[in-house]
């Protein structure tokens, strides 16, 4: 078959049975738009928490009077680890000015304590890549064995925290991701069903006029397709509706909103994504068909 | 496979529909060029026999051959390809209501993936054979009884088949349109094709000098030549 005429059957196909059409292609939308969405709320989630890491540092505390080699040699030890991005040194002096510094509202805290009580000690900033709790914890483990090291702290709340946050947000939205682009791929199965089935007869007489197959399944495919795209299309102006006259419209009042990032270069693929649900759906329906 | 013999051939053909016996123990041959017509009353068999050679049904026992194909042994994606070299003059039709004359007998070309151009000249001839021109744009349930037979009789022509079977062509028409339909048929015979007509009509093969198979309650009874 010619493909025009397949394309010229499909649209038939399409504005007779425009009702079920319209039906399917806004289900599709919701199911679309519903991803977005979650994609969104995620996408927004790791871009904030993105760069906290940088501000994360592990804290490695030292034996009392440890000699000037003895600490070079500690921070060549702990300089040589991969997930280390960098070492900075701190004199039990240099701690004290700072605690000072930050209490001098409040100087009651220190009344009373003359010697320096804080040991010297070492920042150490991470790699990007070695965030994670587990990570972090085997790397203090390690830096603890270093002869001269007498504690290492680090935020292990704050980074299982972020942890979850970013890891639960990430498995709802891809469980929430398959369960409705397996509900789109079942629209347009069921869609593309009840079509074959209303149009049975005049599938009967292509079969004995001699069409085959790929005759009898290709305006069903395209229509599949043109629901998918045409959901997936409504669900991207749908998108953009919403930066436009919601997140921006409310980022004049509430600051949080500026913060807010549209990614609209994935978002772009919207419609080839419906057109895929689409087709697939299509595909099922036919080969589970007798005909 | 293909081979060399009869246009169409039944070698001890039967055929059951839920243990009722729709075909039993036929064995008949139609030459290549050949007009034959194939009477019985109603229930005889008579459309199960036309299903078996357009492959709508396959037999239960027995093989069939037609234009050198062995039935029993296509695959399925071979099906349509055979049934392009069958035209078909369904009993009920089968014409698309929701097409115009033009589309419905265009159809039959449009599935053998013909160009539009070579579609219009082909349509056109045609609808010139049945004399059906002018009704072009006409819708199926515009047209008439004789009519509507008509454009079928084009869509099963239009693609030039080497077999053209015809099931009660005349079962709806008047005696004179009858009539016209049959000369149809001989025309289209003399260009060589191959034309198996089942019809309870005697008026359509009486004194026709071709050979008539007559069936009874699936069984075959003879053959004669009136």
């Amino acid at each position: 078959m010619s493909a025009p005429y397949a394309f010229k059957l499909a649209l038939q196909s399409l504005m007779k049975d425009k009702w079920i059409n319209l039906l399917s292609m806004l289900t599709i939308f919701a199911g679309l738009f519903i991803i977005s969405l979650s994609f969104f709320i995620f996408y927004n989630i790791n871009e904030a928490t993105r760069n906290l890491p940088e501000k994360f540092s592990m804290v490695v505390y030292l034996e009392d009077n440890l000699s000037r080699e003895k600490v070079d040699g500690v921070i060549v030890a702990v300089r040589s680890r991969r997930e280390v991005a960098s070492v900075k040194f701190i004199s039990k002096e240099d701690a004290f000015k700072e605690l000072k510094s930050t209490l001098k509202n409040s100087p009651y805290v220190l009344e009373g304590i003359d010697d320096n009580p804080l040991p010297d000690s070492l920042e150490v900033k991470l790699r990007r890549d070695a965030m994670g709790s587990e990570p972090v914890l085997r790397l203090s483990e390690t830096i603890k064995k270093i002869t001269g090291v007498s504690e290492v702290d680090y935020g292990e709340k704050f980074l299982s925290t972020l942890h979850d946050i970013k890891n639960g947000v990430r498995t709802v939205g891809i469980i929430l991701a398959a369960i409705l682009s397996t509900g789109i791929v079942f629209v347009c199965y069921s869609t593309v069903k009840i079509l074959f089935y209303r149009r049975s007869d005049e599938i009967e007489t292509f079969k004995l006029l001699g069409a085959t197959k790929g005759f009898i399944r290709a305006p069903f495919i395209i229509e599949g397709a043109a629901i998918g795209t045409a959901g997936g299309l409504t669900s991207l102006v749908a998108m953009h509706l919403l930066q436009h006259l919601v997140v921006l419209k409310m980022a004049t009042s509430v600051p949080f909103f500026n913060s807010v990032l549209f990614p609209a270069n994935i978002f772009m693929f919207l419609p080839l994504i419906g057109t895929f649900l689409g087709i697939s759906g299509a595909a099922i329906a036919l080969g589970r068909l007798k005909y | 496979m293909e081979s060399a013999g009869p246009m169409i051939h039944f070698q001890n053909v039967s055929k059951e529909y839920e243990s009722q016996t729709a075909l039993h123990d036929i064995t008949l041959s139609v030459e290549k060029g050949e007009m034959v017509f194939l009477t019985g009353p109603s229930g005889s068999g008579k459309t199960t026999l036309l299903k078996l050679i357009y492959l709508a049904e396959m037999p239960d026992h027995g093989s069939i051959t037609i234009a050198g194909w062995e039935a029993t042994e296509l695959r399925e994606s071979s099906i349509p390809f055979v049934r392009r070299n069958i035209g078909v003059v369904f009993q009920d039709f089968r014409l698309l209501d929701n097409r115009n004359v033009f589309e419905n007998v265009s159809l039959a070309l449009r599935i053998r993936g013909v160009g539009e151009r070579e579609i219009k000249t082909r349509v056109a001839d045609a609808l010139k054979t049945v004399n059906l021109r002018h009704k072009a744009d006409s819708y199926p349930r515009r047209l008439s009884g004789g009519e509507q037979q008509r454009v079928v009789i084009a869509r099963a022509i239009v693609a030039e088949p080497t077999v053209l079977l015809a099931d009660e062509p005349t079962g709806n028409l008047d005696p004179d349109t009858a009539h016209d339909v049959l000369r149809t048929f001989k025309d289209i015979h003399a260009k060589g094709t191959t034309i198996l007509i089942a019809t309870h009509n005697r008026e359509l093969y009486r004194n026709s000098g071709k050979r008539i198979f007559r069936l009874h309650a699936g069984s075959l009874l003879g053959e004669e030549v009136c």
